[in-house]
């Protein structure tokens, strides 16, 4: 029985995302290899051990320094017009709340965590979405919010210097940009991982909008390429006594 | 779930990420272009609206001087110097839309009000580099030859082969944009546009031209050496 999971504003927004997002990333690693460093000239910087290592062209946009500049300043419309979209839906319909931090999270993530190393037999209570899942989908608006703001503050250093300022000056405005890119996909990676190897009846959900509950992770109490653990052992699990509950 | 939708969503996978990568290291489709352009249209208004007189670049506090280390772009495959034997002393031109042209040696630029002043220099490629430099505001100059209203856009023409970028007028009127002939003390070496160039925290370096003889005020824009190979006209910070 396949229920409506997610709004279509959600679903519009969420694949938009990821085409500005790609866009983002794939120039910005084009700008950043102009550079790739972080040091004012004639200093060193502390925090950055791969200066002067370029990044692979072959994940760049933009072919030159100025294309991408280009594709860069022309997808961060879109990012942030996007973004902002998405975050007054979730804030006007609600959907914050299977967002939003709250009690017990870090205890539900622990249990989340113990679940997928084995250590735990059954898949932990869960909502719409596991306190694992909540964590990252909270953190990704963080961190988009980081980059853009750091990157306005690259961009205008001169004139919303004061920006620049709250961030430690235009060097570590740079930094705090660049490390919320790598936390952006970082976190991306997890995510369009998990999705194929625990739950890829969510890609559905995520266009068409419908969801089989009786399919989701806690049902079929799924780790990571659960099918292949399925296939090469389908005994049933023997009733723990420890969890009396499980069915 | 069948072994066949796996499969599926395996390809659809596969080959989604194989059509992203498949764009990349490439400026992008051509159809793209007219977007690119009308966001640098649009992007360049924004710019001019954020852009104040009032807002002053700060060198933070501690930050080193790149001395030294501050890199040295020019053109010509050799520095570029002024050949006064070939061709005359070095003067700069005021020219343009202004009632009263002028023709300033460099003892006549340094006898006007004089500005010091220690600013970033921020590179479209990211790095910025500290220096303190001397000069005289390209405000005092317009005042000097007498700029017309009409006047909107400024060019700024070197002896660096056809070197030029020109600018709106209310970045060249900035307070921290000088034409400058002295650095970290000095006077200018020939590694960084001696006699006199245009040095301004509010634009990026390549529109800051080095090696100055001319600056001409206009009513239309034309463009600039870096401008013209696609690098934002604007190039504001």
């Amino acid at each position: 029985m396949s229920t409506p999971r997610h709004h279509w504003i959600v679903r519009v927004t969420h694949w938009v995302n990821a085409f500005a997002l790609a866009l983002m990333v794939a120039s910005g690693l084009r700008i950043f290899n102009a550079y790739p460093a972080f040091a004012r000239k004639g200093e060193a910087f502390c925090c950055y051990p791969f200066a002067g290592k370029a990044i692979p062209a072959s994940l760049t946009l933009g072919g030159w320094l100025a294309g991408a500049r280009h594709w860069h300043f022309a997808a961060m419309w879109l990012l942030v017009i996007n973004g902002l979209i998405y975050l007054g839906f979730v804030h006007l319909h609600g959907e914050w709340r299977d967002l939003a931090p709250r009690r017990g999270q870090l205890r539900d993530a622990w249990e989340m965590a113990k679940f997928y190393a084995f250590v735990r037999r059954d898949h932990p209570r869960q909502g719409k979405h596991n306190a694992l899942q909540r964590a990252t989908y909270f953190a990704l608006p963080v961190f988009g919010a980081l980059a853009v703001i750091s990157g306005i503050a690259i961009w205008k250093p001169v004139q919303l210097a004061p920006l620049t300022t709250l961030l430690g000056g235009y060097v570590w405005a740079r930094y705090w940009h660049f490390l919320a890119m790598v936390a952006l996909v970082a976190l991306s990676f997890v995510h369009i991982f998990m999705v194929f190897a625990v739950d890829p009846y969510a890609l559905r959900a995520m266009t068409t909008g419908g969801y089989n509950e009786a399919r989701s992770p806690e049902a079929r109490n799924a780790r990571p390429f659960w099918w292949k653990r399925a296939a090469a052992a389908p005994a049933p699990r023997p009733a723990s006594p420890s969890a009396p509950e499980a069915e | 779930m069948s072994i066949d939708r796996r499969r599926f969503l395996a390809l659809t996978g596969a080959s989604l990420t194989a059509a992203f990568f498949a764009g990349c290291d490439s400026q992008g489709p051509d159809r793209a272009a007219g977007l690119l352009a009308f966001a640098e249209r649009k992007n360049e208004g924004v710019e001019r609206f954020l852009f104040h007189h009032t807002s002053m670049d700060r060198v933070a506090r501690g930050a080193t001087a790149a001395g030294a280390a501050f890199p040295k772009y020019f053109i010509s495959d050799t520095v570029p110097m002024w050949d006064a034997a070939a061709r005359g002393p070095w003067s700069l031109a005021v020219t343009g839309l202004v009632d009263r042209p002028l023709t300033l040696s460099l003892d006549d630029l340094m006898r006007m009000p004089r500005t010091t002043q220690r600013v970033n220099h921020y590179c479209v490629e990211g790095w910025t580099a500290v220096a303190e430099w001397t000069g005289t505001r390209l405000s005092e100059l317009a005042k000097a030859a007498g700029v017309r209203p009409e006047a909107r856009y400024v060019d700024f023409a070197s002896f660096d082969e056809d070197y030029h970028e020109s600018w709106d007028l209310a970045s060249a009127m900035h307070p921290q944009t000088l034409i400058a002939y002295g650095m970290d003390g000095h006077p200018l070496t020939p590694g960084h546009g001696a006699p006199a160039r245009v040095h301004s925290p509010v634009k990026l370096g390549y529109k800051n031209t080095k090696y100055l003889v001319r600056v001409t005020f206009m009513a239309d824009r034309n463009g600039g050496y870096w401008s013209d190979q696609g690098y934002e006209w604007y190039g504001g910070t």
